[in-house]
């Protein structure tokens, strides 16, 4: 494992009973990128970003955040010093105003940036002396992000930040997220059922699917290397018996054969030729065909 | 800090009860003098009460306790009301979910902060065991100065060691309310766990007149004969303790 790495993890398992929530999941989030972490409901995302931060400990495997060992009581602690986090429910101290938990939070961070707080209170416009169960859920949202992003954390986790808000409320939280990465140096792991909203603001994609990483890697690559190929021949379609390792899937439709690959286009293409298409296009795919494709499962 | 969140989690459950307890102290010795004038016209008949069993014994007792002003205070006071309010106040500062906030929500922030499970557990103790001190202390302290205006008087050191004695044993009660909490997520099952765990203690005790934490509590062998119940109160400080480290121990090896 190496300290390059702001999140690392090797063969990370956890078992809540019989339930495998993770089962060997291999993760690397380099420092200064935002990464989206990518998944079906019980793929194991929210899993993953507890037990960075301390509040499940894995049954197996490593779990390493800004070079300390997660699974460690006292490294726990300090990577907590570091890290800022924004829970899936915005869970909050309901019964507090939102002067009073900003002042409770700021307490326990001694990096607390008394500037990013003034800065979100007045962009977002949050109503100090409102109790926080009184808040819309969009409000709260804020709430949570001001709170994550004031301390001065170099790591952001943050498990489904635009849930439940509305478009403008997305977009509000989305530009705020991205300004204060520019302008500040921090890393950020961001879990969404979105895929719009990661593809606008993440440079890195983990998709995760049945505890493991199905695929990792920067958005561009992503995009650049997996390719749809559709053939169009004279009669039915042949079923082709592809070698070349980068076509993950095909399928025939009447005179149809499509073709599915991640890496390794030409490799793909010089094997298809010999069957003699009508008609050949290659097509990129979004994050949204790419994200499909690979928790679909790969045939 | 820690200690703010507990403090905010549980001010209310501080601040009532303390306010019940002074106005209950302060009735309490505005009604002596009746009380002194009543227990003047009562011819007791010990032996026949004896016979009664435990009611028979209560009644003996009471009778006999409160015909001086510092029996009365006692056996009105720090065996009957204290005992038995000090110990629903220990279970209800007790009880409650050590990481969220006071409505049940909150537990995952708490947890992503920068502190350990066990600072919170520390924070809950410390903050309610000294709540639980001022609840016991304050309203004791008042009859010490409220006294002279009904022209009697109160020592201060009965009223310390009296003190010492009720808190020794509400700790150990509060502290299984906060073992409870970390069990359960909820206030209330905590809370009906514990108390109904001292009613049936206090129940044995009473029934089998045995010499248990709620006689420890009272303070009845330093009202008695000025013999503090150490032993009694080192046992209860060591229950209290085995209890919150079992508390934190259950805490850190939670999953969330």
């Amino acid at each position: 494992m190496t300290d390059a790495w702001a999140v690392e993890t090797v063969d990370l398992k956890k078992s809540y009973g019989d339930t495998e929530a993770l089962r060997g999941l291999d993760l690397q989030v380099p420092r200064g990128s935002l990464c989206g972490l990518l998944g079906r409901n019980g793929a194991g995302k929210t899993t993953t970003l507890k037990v960075l931060l301390g509040m499940t400990r894995p049954t197996s495997g490593a779990a390493r955040v800004l070079g300390l060992a997660a699974d460690n009581r006292s490294d726990s602690v300090r990577i907590r010093q570091r890290t800022g986090f924004v829970s899936e429910d915005k869970d909050l101290y309901d019964a507090m105003t939102v002067d009073e938990i900003v002042r409770f939070a700021a307490s326990l961070y001694p990096t607390w940036r008394k500037d990013v707080e003034d800065r979100y209170r007045r962009a977002f416009e949050l109503p100090h002396h409102r109790r926080v169960q009184e808040l819309s859920r969009g409000t709260r949202t804020k709430l949570a992000l001001l709170l994550a992003l004031s301390r001065g954390a170099e790591l952001l986790v943050l498990d489904e930040p635009t849930s439940g808000l509305d478009p403008a409320a997305t977009e509000e939280v989305l530009q705020a997220l991205v300004s204060h990465v520019a302008s500040d140096e921090v890393t950020v792991l961001l879990s969404s059922h979105h895929l719009p909203h990661i593809e606008q603001v993440a440079d890195r994609v983990v998709i995760v699917d049945g505890g493991k990483a199905v695929v990792a890697g920067p958005l561009e690559d992503l995009r650049e290397s997996y390719r749809r190929i559709q053939l169009v021949f004279a009669d039915a379609a042949p079923q082709p018996t592809l070698r070349a390792s980068g076509a993950i899937r095909s399928e025939r439709r009447g005179r149809v054969l499509t073709v599915v690959c991640r890496s390794g286009l030409d490799q793909v293409l010089a094997e298809l030729r010999p069957l003699n298409a009508v008609a050949v296009e290659v097509m990129p795919m979004s994050l949204k065909e790419i994200f499909f494709e690979s928790v679909n499962g790969e045939r | 800090m820690p200690w703010q969140k507990s403090w905010l989690d549980t001010r209310w459950r501080f601040v009532i009860p303390l306010l019940v307890l002074v106005l209950n102290v302060w009735g309490l010795l505005f009604e002596y003098p009746r009380v002194a004038e009543l227990l003047r016209t009562v011819q007791l008949q010990p032996d026949a009460l004896s016979e009664t069993g435990a009611l028979g014994r209560a009644i003996l007792e009471s009778v006999s306790a409160e015909r001086t002003y510092r029996g009365y205070v006692w056996y009105q006071w720090f065996r009957n009301n204290l005992s038995q309010l000090g110990t629903l106040m220990a279970v209800l500062l007790g009880s409650g979910n050590l990481l969220s906030g006071s409505t049940g929500a909150g537990t995952l922030f708490t947890l992503s902060l920068p502190r350990s499970r066990d600072a919170w557990v520390a924070a809950r103790a410390a903050v309610g065991l000294g709540e639980l001190l001022i609840l016991i202390a304050i309203p004791s302290l008042e009859i010490v100065l409220v006294s002279p205006l009904i022209g009697q008087s109160y020592a201060l050191s009965d009223a310390a060691v009296q003190v010492v004695c009720a808190f020794g044993v509400c700790a150990a009660f509060f502290s299984l309310a906060v073992l409870l909490s970390t069990i359960f997520v909820d206030t209330w099952r905590p809370f009906l766990i514990a108390g109904g765990s001292a009613v049936i203690v206090s129940l044995v005790e009473s029934q089998l007149a045995l010499n248990g934490p709620f006689r420890v509590m009272s303070g009845a062998t330093y009202f008695a004969g000025g013999v503090v119940p150490w032993v009694g109160l080192t046992i209860s400080a060591a229950i209290a303790i085995g209890l919150l480290y079992s508390a934190a121990f259950n805490l850190s090896r939670q999953d969330f």
